[in-house]
Formats: structure tokens, sequence, C-alpha cells
């Protein structure tokens, strides 16, 4: 027989003022197989923690069921309070009745203490059925696979051999640099790319702990953070790389434009071909900007962030070489975030680039005219349309995903954003990993990012791989899932609905059934949702507490008891 | 080989074996004997041999498709049905595709009682089926003699899904097997000739694979087709070819 | 005669959903006071079962809301759900149910305004509904 003690908080007034929080201790008494029902003014506080423990202790309490803020934020605080009093930490029930009761029904007190009381019914009720459970650690292997070797993946690499991590770069090509290496000046400072990336890269060369495969690309991933097992094919070959975690460094590519006659007409040209001319110290007498080409409109909505600042970059290069030459810069808006990027803008203003603002609706036109080309497009600023006679036109296309963006996404179990680069676990709270532990990503395979971000991101990335190698092993939280091997019918719906492949039918004792591996398993469980005979169980979110808590809901509202 | 066979004025389900006497065997009688294939086959080594109607066809698709029968092991026997066993089954789809016994016949059209709630309001359809599943006294035929339920403990037998004590059972027992049977029903009518409450059960199935095919555009009775309760959006299966891991 | 106030049942995935009803929490955002929410990993966790199990039981409404279509924590997980609850819905309604009595959405983890929104609009509509006729119902 459970002993379920419920501690409902006050938080200060912030449950208090609406919900009548002494009328739904009171309910919670009254509820079976609770022996204690206390509240308490801020549950979190030293003293609110002091005496939950003490009430668990002198109640010998087995289980623990706090009604007040998310979850979310206070559940580990109030585990680990339950560890103390010597209750297993997964005998413990969170009930949110702030968030989801009294910060939103605060002008209904009395309809807002029925939901309270109906709440903590279920949660007591889910409570009752817990049962105790072991986290289970696996052991790290100390070694990092970075993926892609442009500046993000030499960067990451470079930081992590920095801390003396073995560490297998893997760069598809037969080169390290990526995009770069097709970029000669990187602004706003007009870096030399060489230096850059050779800096990195003798970091690398000169390091035991680095190994750079070239022509190599990942066709397999298997396994989770702290025991991964890459393989890689190498120029054919095929290797396994044991690792403890996994960068994603892979980049993105230049957007092949469609529009303005590129492929027609001669002279219309891409950002990335106009770099190999200046590479060249083909310098052109006149070249028109047009910026946009394929970002920001209807199918491919965002901005490539990094596009003004490249013909900005690439405008003061042609007038340094030329000081007479005539540079125009078809915008719809000027990107040129940052001081540095700010005053590149304003001194390319001064040099005499000139600036015009055009419309979505309302393209430029390219078209042939004699030996050049022309321009025509509408000025929005100056309310006229302007024909522009050029020797070049440059379209700026933004940078858009790689073609196997999808597949690597897949290789990894990685999720991919409507545009097709990776997205992170969360921007603001959680930003360079991947919600799948022990994957991270950096660079331009995230979003368009100056080479600047990209060694920031880079060393970032490399920063948190490099955690759960330092710390050894990995925790694996207790809401894993498993079979029932003598209800299973071996039906193979779990193996088809999992998203990890973390399930395979196997034989036990003669008998067809499912097996979980629980250090592959995320704990989603997808695979209970498709079982039919409930064979299949998450831990902590069984269907018997689960349907308890539906039960306890009807039994409270719908029975009216 | 597994047949209906009569023998002293009773019809029942016989093992034959090889060499032996096939007797009087009864194609008239409408029992799925996949049903109870499973139960004779690891007995009894080598192959069997048995008479499939198109619905026993199909229920053995699903049955392969899962592993949980080897088909190597199996060889179907083509059974064609007769006009009055389509039209008792409403059946659309009665032609094996390798007819060995009897004779092609066109398939009905259609279940005029479907097609009745079909148009009927829901609260009229609810009256229709409350009435019916009062009835209803967890007897458990409707899912012991379908081929296609394959688990040994149901979850219909435990009070979580269906709370209720004693009969009837309240609606989520029909609506779970409803759920549960929309991926992979073929249609034999099984649960309706053994429901001892007349319940039109055939029609509930015929009524839920007409949401399936509407949503999935999916017929359950292939062997290659994964359930797309199973597979993402894009109806990709993630575990290789749908449950090749059998 | 006391004006109906509907039970409803939500299903909320820790990830985005249940985080986007805590962010209607801290942005005060009000809404009625019928949705009582059972906090689960992932939306594809949710059985078909519970949701049937709690409509046959006489619960009003029923609500299911993951993470948008290509945000799911656990990759492909909300595309389960996708499919299984529509069908889940087409199967009340050929019991005689109203369909519209379960529900589908989803809400980020940065939608609190959506949570406010499909909560209301959902009560709403369960009020005009009325009770579930299966309430109390032993045939």
């Amino acid at each position: 027989m459970p002993r379920v003690g419920v501690f409902i908080c006050h938080c200060g007034h912030n449950i208090a003022s609406v919900v009548d929080v002494e009328k739904v201790a009171a309910y919670a008494k009254t509820l079976p197989d609770v022996v204690v029902a206390e509240h308490n003014l801020y549950s979190c506080s030293e003293e609110g923690l002091g005496s939950i423990k003490k009430s668990i202790e002198e109640n010998k309490l087995d289980r623990v069921v706090v009604a007040a803020c998310t979850p979310r934020t206070h559940e580990p605080l109030f585990r680990k309070i339950c560890e103390q009093a010597g209750v297993n930490k997964y005998l413990f029930e969170f009930v949110n009745i702030r968030e989801h009761v009294s910060w939103i029904h605060a002008k209904e007190p009395a309809s807002a203490t029925e939901k309270a009381k109906s709440l903590v019914a279920m949660g007591v009720a889910k409570a009752a059925l817990l049962e105790p459970q072991q986290e289970t650690e696996s052991s790290v292997i100390p070694r990092a696979v970075v993926i892609g070797g442009g500046l993000a993946g030499l960067a990451a690499a470079s930081s992590l051999v920095a801390q003396d991590i073995e560490t297998e770069l893997i760069e598809r090509q037969s080169e390290l640099g990526g995009i770069l290496r097709n970029v000669a000046i990187i602004g706003p400072e007009f870096e030399d790319s060489k230096k850059l990336l050779d800096s990195y890269t003798k970091r690398l060369t000169t390091s035991p702990k680095a190994h750079i495969h070239l022509d190599s690309r990942v066709t397999a991933v298997k396994g989770f953070v702290g025991s991964f097992e890459v393989t890689v094919s190498e120029k054919g070959v095929a290797k396994k790389i044991p690792a403890g975690a996994i960068i994603v460094a892979t980049g993105a590519r230049e957007l092949v434009p469609m529009e303005y006659g590129f492929g027609n007409l001669p002279g219309v040209i891409t950002q990335l071909e106009l770099e190999k001319m200046l590479a060249k110290g083909q310098i052109p007498k006149r070249a028109v900007f047009i910026q946009c080409v394929g970002s920001r409109q209807p199918g491919r909505e965002y901005c490539s962030r990094i596009c003004c600042n490249v013909s900005l970059k690439n405008a003061m290069r042609i007038l340094s070489a030329d000081p007479t030459a005539s540079v125009s810069i078809l915008h719809r808006d000027i990107m040129s975030y940052g001081t540095a990027s700010e005053r590149l803008y304003r001194q390319a203003s001064e040099k005499g680039v000139k600036f015009m603002r055009y419309g979505l609706e309302s393209p430029a036109k390219v078209s042939k005219k004699d030996d050049h080309l022309m321009v025509d497009v509408y000025d929005e600023t100056l309310d006229e349309s302007i024909g522009l006679e050029t020797d070049l036109v440059v379209l700026a296309t933004p940078m858009t995903s790689q073609e196997d963006a999808t597949e690597v996404g897949k290789l990894l179990k990685v999720p991919l954003d409507k545009n097709g680069f990776f997205l992170e676990a969360h921007v603001k709270l959680r930003p360079v990993e991947f919600a799948t532990d022990g994957v991270f990503v950096c660079g331009s395979a995230r979003w368009p990012s100056s080479a600047r971000e990209v060694i920031c991101q880079g060393l970032a990335a490399a920063a948190k791989a490099a955690i759960p190698i330092r710390r050894g092993k990995v925790v694996i939280e207790a809401i894993t899932a498993s079979s029932d091997p003598e209800r299973c019918a071996a039906c193979g719906n779990c193996v088809a609905a999992c998203p990890y492949e973390a399930i395979e039918i196997t034989t036990i004792d003669g008998k067809r059934v499912a097996k979980v591996n629980e250090t592959q398993c995320k704990g989603c469980g997808t695979c209970v949702a498709s079982c039919p005979n409930d064979a299949m169980q998450q831990r902590g979110f069984t269907t018997n507490q689960l349907s308890a808590m539906i039960d306890a809901l009807i039994k409270s509202t719908v029975e009216g008891t | 080989m597994f047949v209906m066979r009569e023998e002293h004025g009773n019809v029942a389900p016989a093992l034959v074996q090889k060499g032996e006497d096939l007797g009087n065997v009864r194609i008239d009688v409408p029992y799925q004997l996949v049903n109870i294939l499973e139960t004779v086959y690891p007995s009894s080594p080598g192959k069997i041999a048995v008479l499939t109607r198109r619905c026993d066809e199909k229920a053995l698709a699903e049955l392969f498709k899962r592993g949980l029968l080897d088909e190597a092991r199996i060889v179907m026997i083509g059974l064609a049905c007769s006009k009055e066993q389509i039209r008792l089954c409403r059946c659309e789809d009665p032609v094996p595709s390798r007819v060995v016994v009897g004779e092609p016949n066109a398939p009905a059209k259609g279940d005029e009682l479907e097609t009745r709630l079909s148009g009927m309001t829901p609260d009229e359809r609810l009256k229709f089926w409350t009435g019916q599943f009062r009835k209803c006294n967890k007897c458990f035929a409707c899912t012991t003699n379908c081929p296609v339920c394959f688990c040994d403990e149901c979850i219909l037998e435990d009070r979580t899904f269906v709370p209720e004590k004693g009969i009837p059972p309240g609606l989520s027992f029909h609506l779970i097997r409803s759920f549960h049977l929309a991926d992979k029903c073929i249609e034999c009518g099984e649960c309706e000739r053994s429901c001892p409450a007349s319940i039109p059960l055939l029609t509930l199935r015929k009524m839920a694979l007409k949401d399936v095919k509407g949503l999935f555009n999916y017929r359950p009775g292939e062997k290659k087709t994964t359930s797309p309760l199973l597979t993402t959006l894009d109806d990709q299966p993630l575990a290789g070819e749908g449950c090749d891991e059998c | 005669m006391a004006e109906f106030q509907p039970t409803i049942l939500a299903f909320c995935c820790n990830w985005c959903s249940y985080a986007g009803a805590d962010l209607a929490g801290v942005s005060r955002l009000q809404m009625p006071s019928n949705v009582h929410v059972i906090r689960v990993m992932c939306s594809a966790s949710v059985k078909p079962e519970y949701v049937m199990k709690a409509v046959s039981q006489g619960v009003d409404g029923v609500l299911v809301l993951g993470c948008h279509i290509g945000d799911c924590h656990y990759m492909t997980g909300n595309h389960r759900t996708a499919k299984r609850i529509p069908l889940v819905k087409k199967l009340i309604d050929d019991m005689g149910i109203d369909e519209k009595r379960v529900r589908l959405d989803w809400v980020s983890a940065a939608e609190g305004e959506k949570f406010q929104k499909v909560i209301t609009e959902f009560v709403k509509e369960i009020e005009g509904l009325g009770p579930n006729p299966l309430r109390g119902v032993r045939f």
C-alpha cells in the first residue's frame, strides 16, 4: 500500500491569491492512499524543502506529490529532496497549479480551486502507481568526430585537439577549407582567407591528436552519446570510428540563380564567380550587384545574412584596385550588422558606391546592349526608373543547405528546419547542440554565417562536445521503454515506429519478442502507442498510471466526487 | 493439408497428412482456417496447404509481413467464393490471385447497412450502435475467430481501457477493436458470423476501412505495404522496409 | 438549469505544447478552466486508446497537442500522432459521437498565445456541442 504525501504550494500569493490552497490540501487528504496533505508558503525555499523532507521522514512516505509551479523548472530540486529523505527520485510527481491554473484563471478563484483539486487527484492517482527506477550510466569514448573540413570544422577540431581530445576530421573533398577556398579575401576586415585557413590547418597537422580523413564520407552512424560508431568511407574503404561526440560542420552552398539572364547573358555571374575573377586580378570597369536574388521571397523567405557584407567587401575591393570603377548595389535593405560592417557600408558609400533600393514587385531587368549589359531598375527612393550600363552583373544569392543535408540529418537522427538548415535544440537556451545528446552543429550548416561567426560557433561546439568526453560518463534518465515478453506478440509495430531504431525482434526462451536497447532509447513513447496489447511500457508513463489519471479526472468532474 | 471436412454429419477443421484420404471436404462452409493455422503449423513440420479464399490470402499477407507466419511453409490453394457467400459477406473483393477451386463470381455492390448508416445523423448512428452494443456480452468470439487478431493477451481483457465491471462493456471496447483492426481487417466477416448477439460487426469494419482508405489511401492485405499508422508523413517506415526485422 | 461546464482532457508534450502552456501561464493569458493537462514526453506516446477511453467514459472533449511537424524533439514522433488522431476522430464519428470532440493541434514552446487560442476555441466548441452523450450511459 503506497503512502502518498501531498504538498500544496502557496508560491507566495502567486497560487494562493487565486486557488484556495487549504481547501485543496483538505481535499487531497480524502484521496485514496494519501496519508498526509500539507501546504507551504514557498516549497522551493530552504524552509519549504526542509519541511517536506521532515514530513517524508516522519510520515514514512514512499510517494511524494508537490502541487506548485511547472516541473520544467523545479522537478530536479524536489527529486533531490526525495532522495535525501530516502525516497527514490522517480517516486515523485509534480502537479502544475501555477502556470496551468492560478496564473491563467485569475478571475475565477472558485473554478480554479476545483481544477486544482482535479489536477491533484490526477497527480495522486499517478503517484500511487509509480515505481522506483535506477538510472543507468554509460561510459564515454574519449574521441570526437567532426564532419566537415571547412572553417567551422577546422575551428572546432583545432579547439578539441588543443583540449587534448582525439579528433577525427572527415572531409568529402580532397582538400580542407570548404567554400572559403574560393574566397581570397574575407570581410569586413579584409583578411587573407588562405592565411586564416592555414593557421587552423597547421594546428591540426602538427597535433598527434588530430586525424584528418580526406575524400571521405560518413555512411552510417550507430549508437548514442558516449558510444557512437561512425562508419566512414575513405577513398572507398570503409572504416568504423568509435566516438563519444559528433560535430556537424557540413557547411552550406551558394544558390545557383535562375533569374536576371544567368546562364544566357555573358557577364551575369554569381558572387563566387566574382571572387574567382577578383583573385585573378580581373577587375571590372563597371559592376552592378543585385542583392536578395532568390531570397526574401515566397518559396525562400529567409535572409541569408552575409550577402550584403560580401557585396560591400567586393565592391570595396573593386574600387581599391581601380578607383575609377563604377559600382552600384541594388538592394531591398542592406544587412550590414555589427560595427565593422556598418563602417564598411559608410566607407563604401563615401567611396562612391551607388545604393539603389528596389522592391520585390519590381525587380531589375537585365539585357544585352552592344558589347555590355543594361540594367533597368525602378529606384524606390528616387521614385524613378534608372538605366545602368555595366560590364558585370553580380547576383548575390543566398546560401542554401547542402544537397545531402537531409541524408546527413537522417544518418545522425537530427532534425532540419523548413529551410533545410540543421535545427538546434533551442536558439537561445541550447545553441550549437541538437536535442539529440552528443551531437553538435556549427557554421553555415546551421544557418548562413560570416567567417568570424563560424569560428565562434566551432569553438562553442567544441567546448560543448568536450563536456561528456571530459566527464567520462553519461547518465540516462530512467524514462525508457521496455517490452513485457509475456504479453508481446512480436507484431513488429514498435520496431517500425521507433524513430531511433532502438527496438528489434529477438528470441527469448524460444519466444519471439520485441526488445528495446535501453541505451539507445530516448524515452519518447512512440512504441508504446503503437503496441496493441500494452506489452510495451514507458517507465514513469505506464498505461496504468495515465489511465488512472483519466479515471481520477472523471471521478472528480463528470462523476462529481 | 488443412481443410474443413465433414465427418459423421459434423463439419470441422481437419489436418490431412500426405497420403491420407481427403474425405468429404466442404468448401461451402465459411470458416477462416487461417485463424487456427498458427496452432497447427508449429507442430507439423514441412509445408501446409490450406484452402484460401481471397480474404484468407489477404489475412496471410498481413501475418507474413509481421513475421507471424512463415510464408515459405504455406501453400495457398485459391478458393473462389460462391455467389451466396459473396452476398452474405457483401464482399467487394471475392476472387483470389490464383483460382484453383471454384468459379470466380462478381463482387457485391456494397453494404446496404453501411450506406444507411452513413446517411444518418450522428445522433441516429449513436442510437443504432448503442442499441447494438447493449447486446454484447464480452464473449470474445469476435477476437478469437478473427484471423488478423494475433495477441494472446488482449488489451480488452484488462479493466484499464474497458473499466466497466460485468456486461455490456462500454463503447471503448468496440472503439479500440475498431482502431486496432483498421489497418489489418480483410473483411472476412468471421466476427459477424461468430457473434452470438448478431451485432453487425462486418459493417462496422467496412466503415473503418473506408476511413483508412480515405485518410491514407491504404488497403490491408498486401505483403509489401506497411501500415500508415507506423510510417512517417512521407510514408517512410524507419526501420528498413516495414517490419523486415522479423 | 446550470450552465454546462465541459470536462476536457489535454495531452501535452514536454518539449513543445507543455512548454507553450507554461508560457501562456507566465504571460498571464487568461482562459477557461475546463482543460486538464496530462504531461507526456511526446505526443506520439499518446495511445489512441487513452482518447477512446476518455470519450467512452464521458469526458466531453480531448485535446492532443504536440510539436509542429518538422520540430518534434524526437524527430518523427509527431508524424504518427498526425495519423492516429484523425483516424480516432473518424472512428468515433462512425459510432455517432461528434468528431469535433477530439482535436489535434500543434503548439510550439514559443506559442503561449496559440495555446490560449486553442483552449478558448475548443472549450467554446464543446460548450456548443453539449455534454458527451455517453455520460453516465450504461447501455
